[in-house]
């Protein structure tokens, strides 16, 4: 069950690779059975986060906490509590899935009864069941990526950081992973993950992260993002009837501009300054004043690619 | 108990990729292949107890340094260590158990060699001297002590080498200099040779082990 309380904390997290800021200040907390989507372009230290998150990198400056367990101080009580799928997720040559899933169980702690019962419910959940006894090098970029979820999941660990979880994976596996997540996260799992395919974190992420050259940008749910960006807040009117006295519409209070792309659909872009709520109000008025006939009205809303952009071109840092 | 599952994990992975079979097969396969060379060059016969415990001491140590280092530098670099280190497992716990896996495979090739050599030697000439026996068990004792020390160092080759081929010349270079440490009770005219030989190759290895642990709990992934 989700609690509110903070279950990850980073507050100012620096890591320099020589003169190169991997991480520059970054401050975060994640609340117990909360969904953190982290994006960000290529090399902007989501996965230097990561590591440090999980104690492979453990030389930065800062505080990271994980429950109530520092890290690196207390590393070996953090590992008890997290699965992680790192980007590159590799195994030895030689390793079949059940093999690897038998000993990194054991590995986690779970005893040789519990190893038997959770490696066959895994594989089944990650529908890895007839590929078991194969070795994984013979397996496919998108199925050694499923065995690398099922080493994660494996323990039922409280804490999951996922590197870019959705690589690999065809349309019904990101499905799957997606219900997966949405399902732990009700049972109070805190879950951390990395991804490119935007829309997939919309889809799951109850808060959003954006980090560009090491320093976060924006950190909040999609709504709290979307107020937070500068860009201009446009309506979308629908006619049922296309009218050629659409222009008129760009006579009311607290429109900066007007334009009709296509018959009968007309974008009203709003002045920064103005709500809304009342623009959409004053629309909806002259439209039935003017006597056209209306099919809807609505806020067009940024999506999470302009939000992305936006952020990541305008470099506003929170 | 992680030391344990760890070293059995690695004994699997030795005998799935059949490291074992190569192992504990070629070095006795070996030594029959040197019986017959030796045979045909010349006309004194050494036992073929003396020439296993011979080919293990020749070979057993670079073998073993070999096996680690480049296995160490290769799952270094594939990061496939990742996955152990976020667990709750101690850093030195992983290396201990390769350096165990290594050196218990290679010193049961070795016994393998060398019992084969006197079951050799008492079926074609139906008796063993004891002086082959006490000086081939001495050999014995030697060289699997200078496996342990060999396997200290290719475990401290591979966590520090950046690639394989610097691992290799590492390990040719190590192996020249550690070869010396048999060497020195002669040079220090003690008593009891092998004895010291065996203190003293525990002491290295003990000590390259110390070093490979502090290296690899500092190492950053």
């Amino acid at each position: 069950m989700k609690s509110g309380n903070v279950f990850v904390s980073m507050q100012n997290v620096t890591k320099k690779y020589h003169d190169l800021y991997a991480l520059h200040n970054v401050s975060l907390d994640i609340k117990e059975g909360e969904v953190f989507g982290y994006i960000g372009p290529n090399g902007a230290g989501k996965t230097t986060t990561m590591k440090i998150l999980v104690g492979l990198i453990s030389d930065f400056h800062g505080e990271v906490k994980i429950g109530s367990h520092k890290m690196p101080n207390q590393r070996n009580e953090i590992h008890k509590l997290l699965g992680y799928l790192p980007q590159n997720v590799a195994f030895q040559e030689w390793r079949t899935v059940k093999d690897s899933l038998k000993i990194f169980g054991k590995l986690s702690g779970l005893d040789d009864q519990e190893v038997e019962k959770r490696v066959p419910e895994v594989l089944d959940l990650l529908d890895l069941t007839t590929v078991c006894d194969k070795k994984i090098s013979k397996l496919s970029g998108g199925m050694t990526q499923k065995v690398g979820l099922a080493q994660a999941l494996l323990h039922g660990p409280k804490l999951l950081i996922l590197d870019e979880p959705l690589n690999g994976l065809d349309p019904l596996s990101r499905q799957t992973f997606k219900e997966i997540v949405k399902k732990l996260s009700n049972k109070g799992t805190t879950i951390l993950f990395s991804s490119h395919i935007l829309s997939d974190v919309q889809d799951v992420a109850d808060v959003i992260g954006i980090l560009n050259h090491g320093k976060l940008l924006q950190f909040g749910s999609l709504n709290q993002l979307k107020q937070g960006l500068s860009a201009p807040k446009t309506v979308e009117v629908l006619l049922s009837t296309p009218s050629n006295r659409w222009q008129e519409l760009g006579k009311i209070k607290g429109v900066q501009s007007i334009e009709q792309t296509n018959p009968g659909k007309i974008i009203l872009t709003l002045q920064s300054e103005v709500d809304p709520d009342d623009a959409i109000n004053r629309i909806g008025k002259v439209i039935i004043d003017l006597g056209m006939n209306i099919r809807g009205i609505s806020l067009l809303s940024p999506s999470i690619d302009e939000i992305y952009i936006n952020y990541i071109q305008g470099g506003q840092a929170q | 108990m992680n030391l344990f599952n760890l070293y059995k994990d690695e004994l699997r992975g030795f005998f799935k990729s059949k490291i074992m079979a190569f192992l504990w097969i070629g070095l006795p396969v070996l030594v029959i292949i040197f019986h017959f060379l030796q045979n045909t060059s010349t006309d004194q016969t050494i036992p073929f107890t003396w020439l296993s415990a011979l080919i293990v001491s020749s070979i057993g140590g670079t073998l073993s340094a070999v096996m680690l280092s480049v296995s160490i530098i290769n799952e270094k670099s594939r990061h496939v260590y990742e996955l152990f280190l976020i667990r709750p497992v101690k850093r030195y716990e992983i290396m201990l158990a390769k350096f165990l896996a290594v050196y218990s495979c290679v010193a049961v090739a070795s016994l393998i060699a060398i019992s084969f050599g006197m079951v050799s030697d008492w079926v074609t000439t139906g008796t063993i001297s004891h002086a082959v026996l006490s000086s081939a068990g001495e050999s014995l004792a030697i060289s699997l002590s200078m496996i342990a020390v060999s396997c200290s160092a290719g475990v401290l080759i591979g966590l520090v080498s950046p690639s394989i081929i610097v691992g290799a010349i590492l390990v040719i270079y190590g192996g020249n200099s550690l070869s010396v440490i048999p060497l020195i009770p002669n040079m220090l005219e003690v008593a009891d040779a092998a004895v010291f030989t065996i203190g003293l190759s525990g002491i290295v290895t003990l000590l390259l082990l110390a070093v490979a642990v502090i290296s690899f709990n500092r190492k950053q992934f």
